[in-house]
C-alpha cells in the first residue's frame, strides 16, 4: 500500500462530508436571505468557506502534539488579541469586538474559544495524575479561565463570554472534580446569581427579562424573538419553499444572515428541513466524540470533547433562541451563520479533530 | 452503542482512561438530551402549531418605516449657509395596505394633478416589495399635503411624511464645490455592506462636498414601528426612535469671494481658484459656466437633462480640478525660482532680447516683435520677455525643469478633497519617448520654459504652485474642508533674497509702467501677479492683432495669477478664461475683483473681531 493511499484512507471523510452538507444548507439560506440586500455577503461567505477549508488542511497536516508544546504561547497570544481588541478595536454599536485588518475584520474572541480548549486539554494532560480536583487544584485553572472570559465580558460580548465559560466548565467536569467540591461550587454558583444579575448591562438584563415575558418589549429583543418564532412556526411540516419565506423575504426577520439564520432554514424548509439539519449536527458531534474515545492520548481526547462541546453549545443556544426557549444572545450557528472569523474557527476545529483521528495510527 | 466502536475496531488500542470514559458518556447523553429538546420544540411549533403561526405570518400587522434624518448644512468659513434644508412633504405608501389600487391611484392623481395611469403603475410596481414603504410623490405642495391629510382616513395605506429637502441657496454659485444629492443608484446599493443605512430611494451625495462628507452630513435615520388594522390604517404607534440629524460641515470657502469670482466670470468659460498661501485653504473655487444643483434633486425632464449635457460649454465639468491647460507665461515664475535657487542666474545678470532667439535651425520669437532690449530677471518677469526665459530654459534643460515641477506637486492631483481630480502633465524625456517614440528636442525645453510646451496644469495646481512660490517655498496641500492643521508636503529651499527678487518682478507686472498687467493697477491695494496667454492653435493666433476677429474656439486662453499683499501674501488668486484672448486684458481683472472683495470683506470684519475682544 502506498504511503499516499494510507494517508487518504485514514482521513475521516464522514466528518468532512457532514460539515460540507451543513455548509451547503447554510449557503442556500444565505442566498435566500441576502437576495434583497445585495449578494455581496453571499460571495464573501463562499470565500470564507474556501479559506476555512484551507485552514482545516493546514491544521490537519501539522501533528497536533505540537500544540501541547505551544499551549502557553497560544494562551498568551489569545490574551494579547483580547487586550488588543479593547485598545484598537472598531467600536460598533457600543461594543469592541473587531480588529480591522485591511478590508476585513477579525474577532479575537472567536479564536479564544478554540485556544481555550487547547489550553485546557494541555492542562488536563499535564495534571493527568490528579484524580478528582479539589478546591486547591481548581484555583489555578479557574484563574486562567477567568482572564479571557473577563476580557470578553469587557468588550462586551455576553454570548461569547458565556460560551467560553461553558466550554471550560464542561472540560473541567470531564477532568473530574471531587464530589464534595462539586456540590459546594454548585451551591456557591446558585447563591451568586443575584450578584451576576446586577453586574449585567441594562440591555443584557432587558433581554433576559424580555425572554421571560416577551410582551415587555415587543420592539427590541422581544420583537426579534416573536418574529423569529413566527418564521419558524409558519414553516410547517414541509416549509414554504426555497426563496418563498415571507418572514425572511419581507425582512420581518432581523439579523437573518447571522444570529437568526436558523429561522430561514425552518421557514423555507419546514420541520423536514430543520430536523434534517439537526440530524446532521448530531452526526457531526457524535463523530467528534467517537474520535475523542479513540484518540491515542488524553490531550487528543480532551480536544475532541472540547470541540464537541463548542459545537453543541453554539448549535443549542442558537436554535433555542430562534425557537424562543432561550434569551436572545449573539451566538452564531456553526457552518451556517454569516461571519468570517466564526467560519474559519469552525473549519479549524474540524481540522484539529481530523488530525487527532488520523494520528491515532502513528507512533 | 454508537460511540463504543473502540471495542470493535481492530486498530491499536484506545487510550481513554476509565475515569474519563464514564464522564464522557454522561456528556454524550447530555448532548442527546439537548438535541431532543430542540427536536421536540420544533415539532411542536412547526407540525402541531404550524397553522397558528402561519396565520400570524400572514397577518403580520407590524409595519416599520424609517424616518429620514435631516442632513447637515454646508457652511462657508464665516458660517454663512451654502447648502440648507427646507421643509418638504412626501406622500408615502405601504403597498401591502393598498387593496384597491385603481381607487387610490384615482384619488391621488386627482389631488396632485398627475397622470392616473402612471400612479397605478407605480403602486403595482411597489407591490413587489409590499412591506417596504415607498414615496409615491415627493415634495408635494403645502396645499396638496393639507388636502390629502384631511382625507387620510379614506385612503388606507397612505401617509404623509414631513421631511426636508436640500436647498442649494447659492444656486449656480457653488455648484461644483458643493456638488449635489441624488437618489442612490442600483449599483451603489448592490455594493453595500450588510447593515449599511441606505435603502432604495435614499438620497446620497453624488459629487463635490456632498459626496466627500456624505457620512458626516447624512445623520442617522430614525425608525417608527406601528400596528395597522386589517384595512391598513395606522392604529397605534408601538415605538419611535427619533432620527439623529447630520452634522454641519464648514468649508474654507468664503461666500463673498466665491460670489465676486463668479460674477466676474459671467458669460465666460473658465475657472477661478483663490487660496490662502499660508494654510492651503481654498477661499473660492469657481467653474464657469455653472448649473443649478437644485435641478438634480428631483427627477429631471429629458429635455432639461439634454440641455445640460449637450451644452457646448460643458457646465457640469469641474474645471478647477479637471480642466488641463498649458500654463503659458505664468510658468516663467517657476523657471525664475528654479534658476535662482540652482544658481543658473543672478538677479543682476542681463540677457539682450532682440525679439527672437535662435537655436540651431530654429528661431523662437518673443511676443514683442521689436524686442525688449537688455533684460534682468525683474524686468523679464514684469514685461514677460520670452527670450530671457528661452535662454534659461536652454541652460536648465528639461530634466531639471521637470524634476522641480514634480517637487512643486505638478503632474499629480493636488490632494484637495475632491475625488476626480486630473493630474495634468509634466513632460520628461522618457515620457516623450514613450508617447511619441521620438527623442526630446532642445527646442522643446526652450518653449517649455515659457509654458508653451507639453506641460499641462489644472487651475487648482496652478494655485497650489503659485502659493508655494510666494509663501517662500512651502508646498501646501489645498483643502476645502475647514481644519486647524496645515498639511505641508515639502519645502523648496528658496532663499529669502531670491524670493524678494521674484516678488519684485511680479509686483512690477502690475505696478510698473511697462508691466503686462498695469491696466488692473488700482489705488486701494498693491498686488503682484503674472499674465499668461496660451495659444490654442500654435503659431497662428499670435500674428493677429485682435483676437476677437478669430472664431471663438481658436482664440487664446487667458491666464492670470495674482497675490496680495506682496510682502506677506494672504491671498493667491488664479484665473483662466478659456478662449479669452490675452491674460492681461481678460483674466487679470477677474483676479483683481476677487482680491478687491477680499479686502472689502476683511476691513470691517477685523474691526468687528477687535471690538468683540475688548
Amino acid at each position: 500500500m502506498s504511503r499516499y493511499a494510507r494517508i487518504t484512507d485514514n482521513i475521516d471523510w464522514g466528518l468532512i462530508t457532514t460539515a460540507l452538507a451543513i455548509v451547503f444548507i447554510g449557503l442556500l439560506c444565505l442566498y435566500s436571505s441576502s437576495r434583497g440586500t445585495g449578494m455581496a455577503i453571499f460571495y464573501k461567505q463562499l470565500m470564507w468557506i474556501a479559506i476555512g477549508v484551507l485552514v482545516m488542511i493546514v491544521v490537519f497536516v501539522v501533528d497536533y502534539r505540537v500544540l501541547l508544546r505551544s499551549a502557553w504561547p497560544l494562551y498568551i497570544l489569545m490574551i494579547f488579541g483580547l487586550v488588543l481588541v479593547l485598545v484598537i478595536g472598531r467600536e460598533i454599536s457600543g461594543a469592541r469586538r473587531w480588529i480591522s485588518l485591511g478590508p476585513m475584520g477579525i474577532q479575537p474572541s472567536e479564536l479564544a474559544k478554540v485556544l481555550m480548549i487547547i489550553w485546557l486539554a494541555y492542562w488536563g494532560e499535564q495534571k493527568k495524575h490528579i484524580q478528582g480536583y479539589g478546591i486547591r487544584e481548581l484555583v489555578l485553572p479557574t484563574f486562567f479561565i477567568l482572564i479571557p472570559v473577563g476580557l470578553i465580558l469587557v468588550e462586551p460580548d455576553l454570548g461569547t463570554a458565556g460560551i467560553v465559560a461553558l466550554i471550560s466548565c464542561t472540560l473541567m467536569l470531564l477532568l473530574g472534580i471531587k464530589r464534595s467540591t462539586f456540590i459546594g461550587l454548585l451551591v456557591l454558583f446558585v447563591s451568586a446569581m443575584p450578584f451576576v444579575w446586577f453586574s449585567l448591562k441594562e440591555y443584557q438584563r432587558m433581554r433576559i427579562l424580555t425572554f421571560l415575558d416577551p410582551s415587555r418589549d415587543p420592539l427590541g429583543s422581544g420583537y426579534h424573538a416573536m418574529q423569529s418564532k413566527i418564521a419558524v412556526g409558519s414553516g410547517g411540516l414541509l416549509g414554504k419553499g426555497f426563496l418563498e419565506g415571507t418572514q425572511t423575504q419581507l425582512r420581518f426577520l432581523p439579523e437573518h444572515h447571522t444570529d437568526f439564520i436558523f429561522s430561514v432554514v425552518a421557514e423555507e424548509w419546514g420541520f423536514a428541513g430543520s430536523a434534517l439539519l439537526l440530524l446532521l449536527y448530531v452526526a457531526l458531534v457524535t463523530k467528534i466524540t467517537q474520535i475523542g474515545f479513540k484518540a491515542k492520548d488524553r490531550f487528543g481526547t480532551m480536544i475532541c470533547f472540547g470541540v464537541a462541546a463548542y459545537f453543541t453549545l453554539h448549535i443549542f443556544i442558537n436554535i433555542a433562541m430562534a425557537v424562543g426557549i432561550f434569551p436572545v444572545v449573539g451566538v452564531p450557528l456553526p457552518f451556517i451563520s454569516y461571519g468570517g472569523s466564526f467560519m474559519l474557527i469552525n473549519w479549524l476545529c474540524i481540522g484539529l479533530v481530523l488530525n487527532i483521528a488520523w494520528r491515532r495510527f502513528m507512533f | 452503542m454508537i460511540w463504543n466502536m473502540n471495542n470493535t475496531n481492530n486498530i491499536p488500542g484506545p487510550h481513554i482512561d476509565d475515569d474519563l470514559k464514564w464522564k464522557a458518556k454522561i456528556f454524550i447523553a447530555f448532548v442527546f438530551v439537548l438535541f431532543t429538546i430542540l427536536l421536540l420544540r420544533l415539532m411542536n411549533m412547526q407540525v402541531f402549531k404550524g397553522s397558528y403561526y402561519e396565520g400570524l405570518a400572514r397577518n403580520n400587522r407590524i409595519r416599520i418605516v424609517s424616518i429620514p434624518a435631516q442632513r447637515g448644512k454646508i457652511l462657508d468659513r464665516n458660517m454663512e449657509v451654502l447648502a440648507d434644508n427646507r421643509p418638504a412633504y412626501n406622500l408615502i405608501a405601504i403597498p401591502e395596505d393598498i387593496s384597491d389600487v385603481s381607487f387610490i391611484a384615482h384619488r391621488i392623481a386627482g389631488i396632485l394633478g398627475i397622470d392616473e395611469e402612471d400612479m397605478v403603475e407605480k403602486i403595482r410596481d411597489a407591490k413587489k416589495r409590499p412591506y417596504d414603504p415607498v414615496a409615491l410623490a415627493r415634495d408635494i405642495s403645502f396645499h396638496q399635503m393639507a388636502s390629502i391629510e384631511t382625507q387620510l382616513y379614506t385612503l388606507p395605506g397612505l401617509s404623509i411624511d414631513a421631511t426636508s429637502e436640500r436647498d442649494y441657496v447659492l444656486k449656480e454659485l457653488g455648484a461644483h464645490v458643493l456638488g449635489f444629492l441624488g437618489e442612490i443608484s442600483r449599483k451603489q446599493l448592490e455594493g453595500l455592506k450588510p447593515g449599511s443605512p441606505y435603502a432604495p430611494g435614499d438620497p446620497i451625495g453624488k459629487t463635490g462636498v456632498e459626496s466627500i462628507c456624505e457620512e458626516t452630513l447624512r445623520g442617522t435615520k430614525g425608525v417608527r414601528v406601528f400596528e395597522v388594522d386589517a384595512m391598513g390604517r395606522k392604529t397605534k404607534i408601538l415605538d419611535e426612535k427619533p432620527p439623529v440629524p447630520g452634522e454641519d460641515v464648514v468649508l474654507t470657502i468664503d461666500k463673498r469671494l466665491q460670489l465676486a469670482a463668479y460674477k466676474s466670470m459671467a458669460g465666460r468659460a473658465g475657472s477661478v481658484v483663490a487660496m490662502d498661501p499660508g494654510t492651503g485653504d481654498i477661499l473660492a473655487m469657481v467653474s464657469s459656466p455653472s448649473f443649478d444643483p437644485n435641478l438634480f434633486l428631483s427627477p429631471m425632464t429629458p429635455k432639461a437633462w439634454k440641455g445640460i449635457i449637450e451644452d457646448p460649454m460643458h457646465p457640469l465639468e469641474n474645471r478647477p480640478i479637471r480642466g488641463q491647460y498649458s500654463p503659458g507665461s505664468v510658468f516663467k515664475v517657476i523657471i525664475a525660482a528654479l534658476a535662482l535657487r540652482n544658481n543658473f542666474i543672478t538677479p543682476q545678470d542681463t540677457v539682450y532680447c532682440p525679439g527672437a532667439y535662435s537655436l540651431g535651425d530654429s528661431t523662437f520669437k518673443c511676443w514683442r516683435r521689436g524686442g525688449h532690449g537688455n533684460m534682468d530677471l525683474v524686468s523679464a518677469l514684469a514685461q514677460s520677455c520670452d527670450v530671457y526665459f528661452y535662454v534659461l530654459g536652454e541652460r536648465l534643460g528639461i530634466d531639471r525643469i521637470s524634476s522641480f515641477c514634480t517637487d512643486l506637486g505638478l503632474g499629480r492631483p493636488t490632494g484637495v478633497e475632491f475625488k476626480d481630480e486630473l493630474s495634468g502633465l509634466v513632460p520628461t524625456k522618457e515620457w516623450k519617448y514613450r508617447r511619441f517614440g521620438e527623442q526630446w528636442q532642445k527646442g522643446e525645453s526652450v518653449i517649455t520654459a515659457i509654458g508653451q510646451g507639453f506641460t499641462l496644469v489644472t487651475p487648482m495646481q496652478m494655485a497650489k504652485v503659485m502659493s508655494s512660490v510666494v509663501n517662500g517655498g512651502n508646498v501646501l496641500t489645498p483643502r476645502v474642508l475647514g481644519s486647524t492643521e496645515i498639511s505641508k508636503e515639502r519645502t523648496l529651499n528658496i532663499r529669502e533674497a531670491d524670493l524678494a527678487v521674484i516678488k519684485e518682478g511680479l509686483r512690477e507686472v502690475v505696478e510698473s509702467e511697462k508691466g503686462t498687467a498695469r491696466a488692473v493697477r488700482n489705488p486701494e491695494f498693491v498686488m503682484g501677479g503674472k499674465t499668461g496667454t496660451v495659444q490654442v492653435v500654435r503659431g497662428y493666433t499670435s500674428n493677429l492683432p485682435d483676437q476677437s476677429d478669430l472664431p471663438y474656439k481658436l482664440r487664446d486662453h487667458a491666464w492670470f495669477f495674482g497675490f496680495s499683499p506682496v510682502e506677506n501674501p494672504e491671498i493667491v488668486v488664479v484665473a483662466i478664461v478659456e478662449h479669452g484672448g490675452s491674460g492681461s486684458s481678460i483674466a487679470a481683472p477677474v483676479v483683481r475683483d476677487v482680491i478687491k472683495e477680499y479686502y472689502a470683506g476683511k476691513g470691517p470684519g477685523d474691526e468687528q473681531v477687535c471690538q468683540d475682544n475688548r
